[in-house]
């Protein structure tokens, strides 16, 4: 049983949702799965005040939370079409079996419309291959249609943002440090 | 040629050089590498590419990458960090690829030369001549999963389902089935005395002893069924028997026909002795009440479909 009015008040306490999936132990596609259920399900709770935005308003909310995602809980991105996919691995079907030995597990994947080709050999299994490809080539999809709007391309300045600002930061927690001891300095000569 | 160079060369060459018999040493020398440089991993699996391509040797380049990636702690070339592709390679590692190239020189598989390999995510040892799991079994693991999953109640509750593997040999199927399904337990029987030890030792290395009961047996042999009747019935058999024609065995390629246990391959005159008497086993050591499943997994058109034989009040799967 889930606590509407609880999980809106810890949603709305402890800032973005992927965290809360994980607190819940929740894929954040499930939580947001659930946020939209809970949605439809939960009226209005009197405790929320009318300045309280309505957060099980899913979708809106959703998207909102979505940008703000770090890497970890990236939002989906846009979906291949298998029949736009051309696969080329090895893997016996026909009078194989016992009476080959193969080990060569390399996945080819090309995706036609953009030509981009993705070569996996990340692990010993073709089919986990085979899922990598699909990964990969989804990342490479995204950023060919979409460049600068691309997921990947927005997490690569989400990161580098989040690094000028530190380095920034610990620039001027250096200059405070620097001037205090000046200070400190000037006060000691004085007496 | 100064030392370090004529040590280099040495360490290259491959056991042909000595010898001289074989006379592809020098020729096999890529003029471009340095004589008395310091080689990397991509480096050395360009010339150990291009030494199995010479010799005949089947998936050149995948061999030369396994094992290059090995030594540095892969388990595959491309998931090595990018940097040690460059990085010069110390002469312990030099040697090593070295030993191991030369074993795949005498047409042994990569998974023996490694002395592992993955099956369903799982590391399991391997060591002649212990039959190699085969890529298409994974999928029979998955079939069986794909059972289990939609009929739960026939497998038990409590400690289900209760599996019997026929022929374990590494334990591939019997271990990934217990680490996929934390309730089941398995019945892992095999004729040869390798295979029941490295399906022991695998057990072990994955801490599954206690969910795993590994029998010697042989079930062609009369009555064999016997000895497991104590365990009780089971909810399910399953087999990866040996399924080759006798008459092909000659054909195998070196590296099964010269290393793998060939009683893990042979299936007689018509492919089918050991599946006979899995059928007539199976009749016996299933629960009578729930679906009976019976995966064999078997090569080519040619067979006939053992499913005939079957005398269950359900077909047999056999899926192929």
């Amino acid at each position: 049983m889930v606590d509407c009015g609880g999980l809106k008040r810890k949603f709305m306490a402890t800032g973005p949702g992927p965290k809360l999936a994980e607190l819940l132990h929740m894929s954040t596609s499930s939580f947001f799965g659930l946020l939209a259920r809970l949605a439809r399900l939960c009226t209005m709770p009197q405790g929320l005040g009318p300045q309280a935005k309505p957060v099980l308003s899913a979708p809106r909310v959703a998207v909102t939370m979505v940008q703000a995602a770090g890497k970890k809980d990236r939002p989906a991105l846009p979906l291949l079409d298998e029949s736009e996919l051309e696969e080329q691995f090895v893997k016996g079907h026909g009078p194989g079996g016992q009476a080959t030995n193969k080990t060569s597990n390399c996945v080819v994947l090309k995706h036609i419309p953009s030509g981009i080709v993705v070569k996996c050999h990340q692990t010993r299994s073709v089919d986990q291959n085979r899922k990598l490809a699909r990964q990969i080539l989804q990342e490479k999809v995204d950023i060919f249609y979409n460049g600068e709007n691309s997921i990947v391309y927005k997490e690569k300045q989400e990161a580098e943002k989040k690094k000028q600002e530190r380095k920034r930061r610990a620039k001027e927690t250096l200059e405070k440090k620097k001037l205090l001891k000046e200070l400190r300095e000037l006060s000691k000569n004085v007496h | 040629m100064e030392l370090g160079g004529r040590m280099l060369w040495a360490l290259l060459s491959g056991p042909g050089r000595r010898g001289g018999t074989r006379g592809w040493a020098f020729s096999s020398w890529q003029p471009h590498l340095p004589l008395a440089g310091l080689l990397n991993a991509k480096e050395l699996v360009s010339h150990w590419t291009a030494v199995f391509e010479k010799r005949g040797i089947p998936e050149a380049q995948a061999s030369s990458e396994y094992i290059v990636a090995h030594v540095l702690g892969a388990k595959t070339f491309q998931s090595l960090r990018p940097e040690l592709w460059t990085q010069p390679l110390t002469p312990w590692q030099l040697q090593c690829i070295q030993e191991l190239s030369s074993r795949r020189l005498q047409r042994m598989p990569v998974q023996y030369i490694l002395g592992e390999w993955d099956f369903q995510g799982l590391s399991l040892k391997m060591a002649p001549p212990v039959f190699i799991p085969r890529p298409e079994t994974e999928e029979l693991v998955e079939w069986v999963l794909e059972e289990v999953a939609q009929s739960p109640c026939a497998m038990g509750t409590q400690d289900g389902p209760l599996i019997l593997e026929v022929g374990c040999g590494s334990g591939a199927i019997s271990l990934s089935l217990l680490s996929q399904l934390p309730q089941s337990r398995v019945i892992a029987v095999d004729k040869g005395e390798a295979a029941i030890c490295l399906t022991e030792e695998n057990a072990q290395r994955l801490r599954l002893l206690d969910r795993i009961r590994i029998v010697p047996l042989d079930v062609t042999l009369e009555g064999s069924w016997a000895h497991l009747l104590p365990w009780g019935p089971v909810d399910l058999v399953v087999s990866n028997p040996p399924y080759v024609f006798h008459q092909d065995m000659e054909q195998l390629a070196p590296e099964i026909r010269s290393y793998e246990d060939p009683l893990a391959l042979d299936g007689g005159e018509e492919g089918m002795d050991i599946i006979i008497h899995i059928l007539a086993l199976a009749r016996w050591i299933l629960k009578d009440s729930g679906p009976r499943f019976l995966h064999i997994q078997r090569s080519g058109p040619r067979r006939g479909c053992p499913a005939d034989a079957w005398p269950g009040p359900q077909p047999a799967r056999v899926p192929g």
